[in-house]
């Protein structure tokens, strides 16, 4: 095996681990941004329980979101040193921003927010969950500036072989970034409601006590999920216009006009194949079928009234089998635009061979097992965890536990029946 | 406008070890035996900074990456094997501590501990062969490209990794000195004081073999500047132990924290003009100026942290002065 393939799988695993988290945090940090505002708004005790349920699945998730995300920024250096060496004066600039303006404050205000219960005022409070939102979306968005950048790589020019800056309004208005965050932002939206639904369904399926709470969280969740998958569609074929003028060669080398640009890389670059892997299509196609198939979210919003959702189950069965379905279709829809990408890092300027780092493979297979086994090991766990503490159900999670409270556990067993 | 981003990598780096330090010696020393409610005790006053403090060295990468590529590429891929253990430390911790107290099982979680302990050391280990690597310089070639990673197994490199776990023990003794609850603290402040000989007996070592290595000699360019790290280290260990002594377990914090700092500062300064030394070809050395990104990403980073640099700095301090004092039974309790 050769260390360009090592280094490319071990991205495509960090990537797609990470993926599945950061959607569930953007997603389910939205729906909690309304929550608690109901709370603090309404002052119904009903809010906060909803906010502490959900906000101790948010957190629990948002640790991997960290994990996978800190390897993903030591990666770019460690594997693909090439990167930063030819385009890093361009591609840099929206990931450090993105550090800076996103990644810290984001957990600075999640570390206060997590521990700031019982102890901050309530609008402060509120205004860190705020803060943890806005800059969860600031994060998609450079990553989406930078992502799009590789895709399409505008603002830029080349002198003594390396990227320099020129034009950064460019970046910002790049034809493959707009459609692309909109899709993106609302995948994670769909894949929020879903869960919230799905958890709750399971919930209801059982007969919880708790049926006020979990139905009105089915509700939410359903909703949200049902303008969300609408959004996704939209977004995702708007992209196919601006994908086809920019990347004429994502989905299949055969157009006259991918024919025409594989003829001029073929000049520029010498002769190679310039046609990405057919795995790009087909993680298209695949997804676009999940995408209609969860677009019958639809027809469940009727079953709403009267809770005739609730009365008859199997629609509840049906959530709940659901659940893996937008996790499939997004990272399908990733590997649709990063394999549709290849032979590029970035498209028409930087071949992935010389953005790989000179390391020895030996050393890039170790890596590779060990980041995959760790990260792995590491997901599984907290699926594990995430699990258990949604099917334990809201009574008393530990997030916004009051100090005062017994510890745990959260209700001792009565000494005496 | 390069030493000016040189100057911040170096403040956001050598913040990372200051704060995230004392959060990997406070997870070496949940080996101490305090049982499983000191052991928790022990992570609630981490509580509220842990996920602020560990979010610095995501900045710092930031910045490397964003104002210093060519150094971004070679260094993280020129020193792979200790990058690479210091990310899994890193990771361990971030997820150890995050997660330990999710299951209610004592046995668990107690496994959890250790994988808390393991990552801390291996992050402070790791950070310290990274940082022993730039002392000694690496075999940077014309092409620009360091040549394998063999370079890194030298005495000094293991001696300058130990030191950096001694040092961010005693760092977070040092903390707990200061956050638990009295009686706690007090037992904090003679773990600090107990350290403090074990660290300088590293820092001495590391020095000598330092002293000794030729590589190390060739490679820094201002030799007093070198001379004057062990020498600072040691008399801050010192002033830490004074302090913890005179019942200051805050100036102990500032002392242990500045004993962290140096090293990052000091190697900035020493090597300065370069921030590559090339053991092979002198002509190869890295300097600041030529690693640093070109002017007009340079330009545009500079718009946008002016602003948002008070912005970060305040939402951190915010967060020390809501959360400052002693741990009670009042405080909040998650991880």
């Amino acid at each position: 095996m050769d260390t360009l393939l090592l280094a490319r799988l071990q991205f495509a695993t960090t990537t797609s681990i990470h993926f599945l988290f950061v959607v569930v945090t953007l997603g389910l940090v939205t729906l909690l941004v309304g929550m608690q505002t109901a709370w603090v708004l309404t002052g119904n005790p009903k809010w906060e329980r909803l906010t502490r349920y959900w906000g101790q699945l948010y957190v629990i998730n948002y640790v991997l979101g960290i994990a996978t995300g800190i390897v993903m920024e030591f990666q770019f250096g460690l594997n693909w040193s090439g990167l930063s060496r030819y385009v890093g004066n361009v591609f840099g600039a929206p990931l450090a921003i993105e550090t800076l303006v996103a990644f810290f404050l984001e957990s600075t205000f999640l570390g206060m927010w997590i521990f700031g219960w019982h102890r901050l005022r309530k609008s402060v409070h509120l205004a860190l969950l705020w803060g943890v939102a806005i800059t969860a979306y600031a994060s998609a968005f450079w990553i989406m500036v930078a992502n799009s950048w590789l895709q399409n790589p505008v603002g830029y020019e080349v002198r003594d072989g390396i990227a320099h800056l020129t034009d950064f309004g460019a970046l910002l208005t790049n034809p493959s970034l707009s459609m692309a965050l909109g899709h993106v932002v609302s995948a994670a939206l769909l894949v929020g409601g879903m869960l919230m639904a799905a958890v709750s369904a399971g919930h209801l399926i059982r007969r919880t006590p708790d049926f006020e709470f979990f139905r009105t969280s089915l509700r939410i969740g359903l909703v949200t999920a049902a303008l969300a998958i609408s959004m996704v569609q939209s977004f995702g074929f708007a992209q196919f216009d601006p994908v086809g003028s920019v990347q004429p060669t994502k989905f299949g080398g055969n157009g006259p006009e991918s024919q025409a640009l594989i003829a001029e890389w073929t000049t520029r670059f010498g002769p190679g194949d310039y046609t990405p892997p057919v795995l790009a299509s087909v993680g298209l196609g695949f997804m676009i079928l999940i995408g209609f198939t969860l677009g019958c979210v639809w027809l469940l919003l009727p079953l709403l009234f009267r809770d005739w959702i609730i009365r008859l189950r199997f629609p509840l069965w049906l959530i709940l089998f659901a659940l893996p379905l937008p996790f499939v279709a997004v990272i399908l829809g990733w590997i649709a635009r990063e394999v549709g990408r290849q032979p590029w890092v970035a498209y028409g300027l930087l071949p992935t061979e010389q953005a790989v780092s000179p390391v020895g493979a030996p050393l890039m297979l170790a890596s590779l097992i060990g980041f995959s086994l760790l990260l792995g090991t590491l997901a599984v766990t907290n699926w594990v965890l995430l699990a258990r503490h949604a099917m334990r159900g809201a009574a008393d999670p530990a997030l916004g536990r009051p100090p005062a409270a017994p510890s745990e556990p959260a209700h001792p067993e009565p000494a005496l029946l | 406008m390069d030493l000016a981003w040189y100057a911040l990598l170096g403040l956001f780096f050598a913040g990372y070890l200051v704060l995230a330090g004392y959060d990997y010696g406070v997870g070496l020393l949940l080996a101490r035996g305090v049982g499983p409610a000191g052991r928790r005790e022990t992570l609630t006053a981490l509580g509220p900074f842990f996920l602020g403090n560990e979010v610095w060295l995501v900045a710092a990468m930031g910045i490397l990456f964003g104002a210093f590529p060519l150094l971004e590429g070679e260094l993280l891929a020129g020193c792979y094997p200790a990058v690479v253990g210091a990310l899994v430390g890193v990771i361990l911790v971030t997820v150890g501590v995050q997660l330990r107290s999710r299951p209610s099982d004592e046995r668990i979680r107690a496994r959890w501990d250790r994988v808390v302990m393991i990552g801390s050391a291996l992050a402070a280990l790791g950070w310290g062969v990274v940082l022993a690597a730039m002392w000694q310089g690496v075999p940077l070639g014309a092409d620009g490209h360091v040549a394998g990673v063999t370079h890194l197994a030298t005495p000094f490199a293991a001696a300058a990794g130990l030191a950096m776990v001694t040092l961010v023990a005693v760092h977070g003794a040092a903390f707990l000195a200061l956050r638990l609850s009295a009686e706690a603290a007090a037992e904090a402040a003679r773990t600090a004081r107990r350290l403090v000989p074990v660290a300088l007996t590293t820092v001495a070592v590391a020095t000598v073999v330092g002293l000794l290595s030729a590589r190390v000699r060739d490679t820094v360019q201002r030799p007093a500047l070198a001379v004057l790290l062990p020498v600072l280290l040691v008399a801050a260990l010192l002033a830490a132990r004074a302090a913890l002594t005179r019942r200051r377990p805050g100036l102990a914090l500032v002392a242990t924290g500045a004993a962290l700092a140096l090293p990052v500062v000091l190697v900035g300064a020493a090597l300065w003009p370069y921030v590559l030394v090339s053991t092979t070809d002198p002509d190869a050395s890295l300097a600041v100026a030529d690693a640093a990104a070109s002017t007009p990403t340079l330009r545009l980073l500079g718009w946008v942290a002016l602003p948002l640099l008070p912005a970060l700095l305040g939402f951190q301090a915010m967060c020390w002065w809501v959360f400052r004092g002693r741990t009670d039974g009042r405080a909040p309790v998650y991880w």
